[in-house]
């Protein structure tokens, strides 16, 4: 029985070749957007899940009140570790990270890379497994490293790494004890190699005992059989009992919920990236649905046709079930090769995929568990697509259609109709949706950054340069590569620095208000193109006690409440600073964000950048050849790197940009898959009123008004998806922007165009077949009879 | 072989109720050949659909082999025809997408027949048929008098009791027509019963009996002899 049903799909399926195609590409490209989806869902989920203790993991939290919010924060002071290790005999293990970004060198080789510093338990505390070393020694010296797979062929190519020699930065020597697995697509941790802890403490030349510096990340692993709960009431004090901080509590955040359940807010997890997750898998269910229900519409409109062979079976024998099991058979076998269509899909689509959600995913074909899943995927999808048109058609009562009296249904609420209903408002919304993130995206863009981000570049003080500054700054101003340059704490698009430390005169006690820290050893405004409100720069060459001068943003002057900021007095902790200047706010951190108050410290200070306004007068090529020149001069084991600061702000919209491609392309696949349906159903329509036509034509119809009234049909479906679907868009991109403070307001404009947009596409693949129709010949429509 | 009562079947439209049957009574006996005739209307093909048990009756009893059916749901009702009854329709009625072999074979493949069994069964009865030939042949290749020898022999291949056959030389010319009753006639004489509906008296002729309906009702019988 099973070949006769399989002869009869395959007949069906060369027979109507045009149908087949659009059944099967659609299906395929249904299949292969919610595959990608899928995988991309999957990773997500897993992410960190593969550690073998990850039931017993924990990340130390920080949790304290700020601006009358209850706020949550993962890096915590360097030295918890030791007093969780001491005083917690729950704790089992311990391990903190921080970055590392050393010069390594290899004979001629030079090479910046980047990695952790972390404690020795981190290899046994995390399955992060070793290929070469042992996991309980190899961070145990203070020059010792661990090598990622990658890492050691890009140092040492083929040869054995262990136990060889690197240089690193041009002062230490060390030895390679282990090499690691390359980490998976699906950890929070990024490192290139792990160096102990030990060796951190050896070049800050001391070891940070600070409970208020809280800079790094701490890691726990509790003893089996220990609660997180019964820890966490332990832990809640432990920075209070060791200083003089009395407002934060500590917290264990679970490994299971690190990628996921993230985002806390008035100190409860209230989501994170599970809320991506669950939209992303609902988009990938309606794709796939859009796409099953072009199936179910194609199969019950051309039931006419098959209608007979129902008829036919059932009269010599085939009871429902039986046709019931044939159909679906026939719509798992499309399924089938359109799975195999969207696998291809899906291979040639992933490296894009990779790049635009910042993923290294890749099909698994090795893996039987994935061949299963295809597969369960496949008959899955087979079922949902055959599923209404299996029962639709195995109804059929004989005795109508084999006596040709048989008519399809034409009632006012077909399924059907409710179908395509259904997939262009999903295809409306996800119109709406893209419209309006494109344009918050363009809004933002186009906010006052309040600096000028042209020709600024900035450098990190690497190696020598620190030392070298004064030399550098004065090449660069007369060898004519730059016409300012400012050594700063951070780049001038990041917030790297922030404190609640500051008072003042007339400051709420109670109150904690946060500020963002900004260090500059002069010519900030001018090397910034920031404009100077009230006073001046500051400039320890022409005012020696400015090393103690501090500038002021405008966000800080109004919740310091100065009426004359210029000569008070902050104090940071016992520190004296003197107000000489208040500049206009500029944006340092998030375009979507009001500025936040800001202090930025003179040069008795840290610094890690150095910006330098590029000289107009000469190209950018040039200039930079200029500087490179200097800094390897100066600093001459280091590969010159600098960035642009325009570059790098542009990255800030990443995000969003991301989620206007995503959401666009989603748009368009939604689209491309309903108007596949849309053309098919138009196409047996015309077929199925072809002598309506013809004698309408023998009355005196005009082409036009014959194209006019097959498209209206389905262009009142259309306008119908419109009206379910514009709430819907306003209210999810309604949400969606109260995420942002600087948002664009939604626009009937938005609505107007996606209407248009939808028409248009409509109308076009419907009136092709129309017009079609129309031209025919009525003579040759009527002599069928 | 069937003993049907006072049997009723109504059509409903919005409007209108139409009588298709009006307490129709007869019986036909195992190994008559029956025609019935009657205008446009008559009611008799929806005589021959629940006859055939592709229908059911609004009222009224139907007997088949001494078991009352009229009340059978469509599985039961599936089960019995698969067994016991053959179709020959007006328009053949054979699946397109299947060769003339494919079509043949399909009752037997809802009978749960063995494959083996089944191409010999199948060769068989197209070889009785003449169309052994073409049994690779798809019905659009072939003549209307191939077809309906073809719809014959699927009708036959399981063995059936009963031939039911609508108007089965509607669609063909004389020569055909009167090939396809001959094939009738044998069936008959080797023991099947037939009943066939048509509008023509020349292949009334070729039955033992004429039963004439007129507004679902019978208004005449004619004994053959």
């Amino acid at each position: 029985m099973f070949k006769n049903y399989l002869k009869v799909t395959w007949r069906n399926l060369l027979k109507n070749k045009g149908f087949t195609a659009i059944n099967i590409a659609g299906l395929a490209v249904g299949m292969a957007s919610a595959a990608l989806i899928l995988f991309w869902v999957q990773n997500e989920v897993s992410y960190d899940q593969f550690h073998e203790k990850k039931d017993r993991l924990y990340q130390m939290y920080n949790r304290s009140v700020f601006d009358g919010k209850l706020w949550c924060w993962g890096t915590t002071p360097k030295v918890m570790r030791s007093s969780l290790k001491q005083d917690y005999p729950q704790v089992e293990q311990v391990a903190r990270t921080t970055n590392a970004n050393f010069l390594f060198t290899i004979g001629d080789k030079h090479l910046t890379l980047a990695g952790n510093h972390t404690d020795p338990d981190f290899l046994t505390m995390f399955s992060f497994p070793l290929v070469k070393g042992n996991a309980k020694t190899a961070l145990n010296d203070m020059k010792n490293i661990v090598l990622t797979e990658k890492t050691a062929k890009k140092l040492f190519g083929d040869q054995d790494p262990m136990g060889k020699t690197i240089k690193i930065d041009s002062t230490d020597y060390f030895t390679v004890t282990a090499v690691m697995k390359d980490l998976p697509n699906n950890t929070r941790f990024d490192f290139e190699y792990l160096m102990p802890w030990s060796y951190l403490e050896k070049t800050d030349n001391y070891v940070d005992k600070n409970w208020g510096n809280n800079s790094v990340q701490t890691w726990a692993l509790l003893k089996p059989g220990v609660t997180e709960a019964a820890v966490n009431r332990q832990v809640k004090n432990i920075t209070r009992s060791h200083s003089d901080i009395k407002d934060i509590d500590v917290f264990m955040h679970p490994a299971t919920k690190w990628h996921l359940y993230s985002k806390f807010e008035n100190g409860k997890i209230v989501g994170g990236k599970i809320e991506a997750v669950r939209l992303f898998s609902i988009i990938a269910g309606f794709i796939l649905l859009i796409a099953c229900i072009n199936f179910m519409n194609l199969s019950t409109a051309r039931s006419e046709k098959r209608a007979k062979e129902v008829g036919i079976r059932k009269v010599v024998g085939a009871s429902k079930t039986s046709l019931i099991s044939q159909f679906l058979g026939e719509s798992i076998m499309i399924s089938l090769i359109a799975g195999v269509l969207a696998l291809v899909i899906v291979q040639v689509s992933l490296p894009g995929f990779n790049n635009l959600t910042d993923k290294k995913l890749f099909i698994p074909w090795e893996s039987t568990t994935f061949w299963l899943l295809c597969l369960s995927f496949i008959i899955f999808t087979g079922v949902l697509s055959g599923s209404y048109p299996a029962l639709y058609l195995s109804a059929f009562r004989p005795v109508k259609v084999l006596k040709g009296t048989f008519k399809a249904a034409n009632a006012a609420i077909s399924p059907r109709k409710v179908l395509v209903v259904t997939q262009f408002t999903f295809a409306i919304v996800l119109i709406i949706s893209t419209i309006i993130v494109r344009e918050q995206l363009e809004y933002a863009q186009n906010r006052d950054t309040g600096y000028k981000k042209n020709n600024l570049v900035y450098t990190f003080m690497s190696g020598n340069i620190g030392k070298n500054y004064a030399l550098i700054r004065n090449e660069l101003l007369t060898s004519g590569a730059a016409t300012a340059v400012s050594k700063t704490s951070a780049p001038m698009t990041e917030g790297w620095s922030d404190t609640w430390g500051f008072s003042w005169e007339g400051k709420n006690e109670n109150e904690k208000l946060d500020f963002n820290v900004y260090n500059t050893d002069g010519s900030f405004t001018k090397t910034m193109g920031l404009k100077v409100i009230e006073g001046r720069d500051i400039d320890a060459d022409k005012y020696p006690s400015d090393s103690l001068a501090i500038l002021l943003n405008e966000a800080s002057v109004k919740v310091m409440g100065f009426k004359q900021p210029i000569g008070q007095i902050v104090k940071n902790g016992d520190t004296k600073l003197t107000v000489v200047g208040v500049v206009k706010d500029f944006i340092l951190q998030s375009p979507y964000e009001p500025v936040r108050p800001m202090v930025i410290q003179g040069p008795k200070s840290w610094f890690n950048v150095i910006h330098y306004k590029l000289n107009e007068k000469n190209t950018t090529a040039a200039n930079l050849k200029l500087a490179e020149a200097v800094f390897k001069k100066f600093n001459s084991e280091y590969p010159f790197d600098y960035h642009f600061v325009d570059d790098e702000y542009a990255k800030k919209f990443k995000d969003e940009q991301r989620t206007g491609t995503l959401a666009s392309l989603f748009a368009g696949l939604t689209i491309f898959i309903s108007c596949l349906g849309l053309f098919g159903l138009a196409t047996y329509m015309a077929q199925n009123r072809i002598k309506e036509i013809g004698v309408r034509k023998v009355l005196g119809a005009s082409v036009m008004g014959v194209t006019s009234m097959l498209s209206k049909d389905f262009l009142k479906l259309v306008g119908f998806a419109f009206l379910i679907a514009t709430p819907l868009a306003w209210y999810f991109m309604h949400s969606w922007l109260q995420g942002y403070t600087y948002r664009v307001p939604i626009s009937i404009w938005v609505f107007v165009s996606a209407a248009l947009v939808t028409t248009i596409i409509s109308i076009v693949t419907v009136s092709f077949q129309a017009v079609k129709a129309a031209l025919t010949n009525p003579v040759k429509s009527l002599r069928s009879e | 072989m069937i003993k049907i009562t006072n049997l009723e079947k109504f059509y409903r439209t919005e409007e209108v109720e139409t009588i298709a049957l009006n307490k129709l009574s007869m019986e036909v006996n195992t190994g008559e050949f029956v025609a019935i005739m009657g205008p446009s209307g008559c009611g008799k093909s929806t005589l021959l659909n629940i006859l055939g048990m592709l229908d059911d009756p609004d009222a009224g009893s139907y007997v088949f082999n001494g078991t009352e059916i009229a009340h059978f749901n469509e599985r039961k009702r599936a089960d019995l025809r698969k067994h016991n009854i053959g179709f020959v329709f007006q328009s053949f009625n054979l699946i397109d997408e299947l060769t003339v072999f494919e079509n043949v074979e399909l009752p037997l493949i809802y009978t749960g027949v063995s494959s083996a069994d089944r191409v010999k069964r199948v060769e068989e009865v197209l070889d009785k048929m003449q169309i052994m030939h073409r049994r690779n042949h798809y019905p659009q290749q072939l003549s209307g008098g191939q077809q309906q020898r073809v719809a014959i022999a699927r009708a036959v291949v399981n063995k059936p009791k009963l031939i039911l056959a609508d108007e089965p030389t509607g669609n063909l010319d004389s020569s055909n027509g009167n090939e396809v009753m001959e094939l009738l006639t044998d069936l008959n004489e080797q023991g099947t019963t037939i009943i066939m509906v048509t509008h023509s008296e020349h292949d009334a002729r070729y039955s033992h009996r004429i039963i004439r309906l007129l507004d679902g009702q019978t208004v005449m019988e004619n004994i053959m002899v």
